[in-house]
């Protein structure tokens, strides 16, 4: 099925069966930025961004992104560079593999109306990190929010 | 890899959505978030696949004197983030902004919140707790099912594979005050242990309880009405010894079963402490 949608700012047409998953489909276009972890919705190291909310890729049905707006970590990275040097300045990420959904998590945060510390820490819980201990991801995205 | 794909249907509007779902294992598709897992795992393969996505009459919610509807395509997000909702609705409220995580809040739709029916679920008590009624069309009937007669077991309501659940109706009442809370022992996002949706409805005068209801999910193959709770609180001021009866009559009626969020026991000693702070936090509200 022929699928259009906008992928990092440029309108996308993919020929793609519609029952694939969106994390799949993006790493096929060496998007390879977006990583698996637990595959079941959990982890949050698959976060993309659809229409300004953050998403599981890989519980996403890429039909079901039809005429949406989705963003990965590639693309957000050059729109918002001053969130990737949030978190370098802050040293939020230590292994890395957490990192690109952390990031694309923080920079959908707006979706949720966030902004004291505490509905930071609710909101970035659904993005699980075995390294930093969480601290320097709070910070960096605290830094962020306060820059902008 | 795939044999043969999976027809996507994409309508935009209900009756074009009730055609569409004629054949046989066809599905209903709301955010996709439960049925991804199951398509993963092939534990599910269905034929087609009829995405309400874009369908926009099933989207949105409308707050009136005497009722709210929520359409089915509304996301948990949305429902946790709408100012009526949270004023006139507390408990549907914070069940919504608990599900899962920021991720599956903002896909996961209402309607796949129902249908689903798994007993752990936040909605269902919450949203049965005040007298919650899903309109269901299909293309040959409509009817109006209470969300507490919506459940038969493990997975299964009493939807007909052809049937759309198209909005959900709660009625406004008077004086009454609802809550829900829940208990993850295990991380923030996980399915509860239990959940306890609650409502008191106090009389003219203010004082005394009229009506009452209490429900759980996390104890039992579907959620668990406990009808004598009720019983135990109208007539009272619902003074802590009367939400101890009624937290009492929890304890007998739930159904808990031992996995990794508990043994039975406990379950069954959580859920009647949960149901009385659910009351406790009704009647604080
Ligand atoms: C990581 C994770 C964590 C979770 N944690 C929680 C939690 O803490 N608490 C909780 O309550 N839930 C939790 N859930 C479950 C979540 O609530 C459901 O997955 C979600 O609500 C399903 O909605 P959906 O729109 O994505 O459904 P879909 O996957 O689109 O559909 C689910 C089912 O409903 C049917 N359906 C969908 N819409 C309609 C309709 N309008 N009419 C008739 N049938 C319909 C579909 O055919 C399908 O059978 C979690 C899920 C995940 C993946
Ligand atoms: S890989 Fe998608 S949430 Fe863990
Ligand atoms: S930096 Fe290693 S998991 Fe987060």
């Amino acid at each position: 099925m022929k699928i259009n949608f906008s992928l990092n700012g440029k309108g996308t047409e993919l020929d793609v069966d519609p029952m694939s998953l969106a994390l799949d489909v993006i790493r096929g276009l060496s998007l390879t930025g977006t990583k698996e972890g637990c595959g079941v919705g959990v982890c949050g190291a698959c976060t993309i961004m659809v229409n300004g909310a953050p998403v599981s890729s890989c519980i996403c049905l890429v039909g079901t992104l039809v005429d949406k707006d989705v963003w990965t970590i590639e693309g957000l990275a050059e729109k918002m560079p001053e969130l990737i040097d949030s978190f370098v300045e802050n040293e939020g990420m230590q292994c890395g593999i957490c990192t690109p959904g952390q990031i694309v998590a923080a920079a959908s945060i707006d979706s949720a109306g966030v902004s004291t510390s505490e509905e930071i820490r609710k909101y970035m819980a659904g993005n699980l990190c075995r390294c930093t201990g969480y601290q320097t991801i709070v910070s960096a995205v605290e830094d962020h929010l306060a820059v902008n | 890899m795939q044999s043969t794909e999976t027809e996507f249907l994409v309508p935009t509007s209900v009756s074009e959505a009730l055609e569409s779902i004629s054949k046989e294992d066809a599905i209903f598709l709301g955010g996709g978030t439960s049925t991804a897992l199951l398509y993963k795992t092939r534990l599910i393969e269905p034929s087609r696949v009829v995405w309400l996505g874009n369908v926009g009459e099933l989207k949105g919610i409308f707050a009136s004197d005497g009722e709210v509807k929520i359409g089915s395509m509304t996301t948990a997000a949305e429902i946790a983030a709408n100012r009526d909702i949270a004023r006139l609705l507390p408990g549907v409220c914070t069940a919504s902004g608990v599900i899962g995580n920021a991720r599956v809040r903002a896909m996961a739709t209402l309607g796949g919140a129902l249908a689903h029916a798994d007993p752990r679920q936040d909605m269902p008590p919450a949203l049965i707790a005040v007298g919650a009624e899903v309109s269901v069309k299909s293309s040959l009937s409509t009817r109006r099912i209470p969300l507490a007669e919506f459940y038969e077991g493990f997975l299964e309501t009493v939807l007909d594979p052809d049937e759309l659940i198209t909005e959900v109706t709660i009625p406004l009442v008077a004086n009454r005050r609802s809550a829900y809370i829940r208990y993850t022992p295990t991380s923030e996002g996980d399915y509860p242990t239990v959940g306890a949706g609650s409502s008191v409805t106090f009389g003219s005068d203010g004082k005394i309880i009229e009506a009452a209801s209490v429900v759980l999910c996390g104890v039992g193959s579907v959620p668990i009405i406990s009808n004598q709770a009720s019983q135990l609180l109208v007539g009272t001021t619902g003074d802590d010894a009367a939400l101890r009866r009624a937290a009492e009559a929890v304890r007998e009626i739930v159904e808990p079963q031992d996995d990794e969020r508990g043994s039975a026991a406990y379950k069954r000693e959580m859920a009647s402490i949960f149901a009385f702070r659910s009351l406790k936090s009704c009647l604080g509200s």
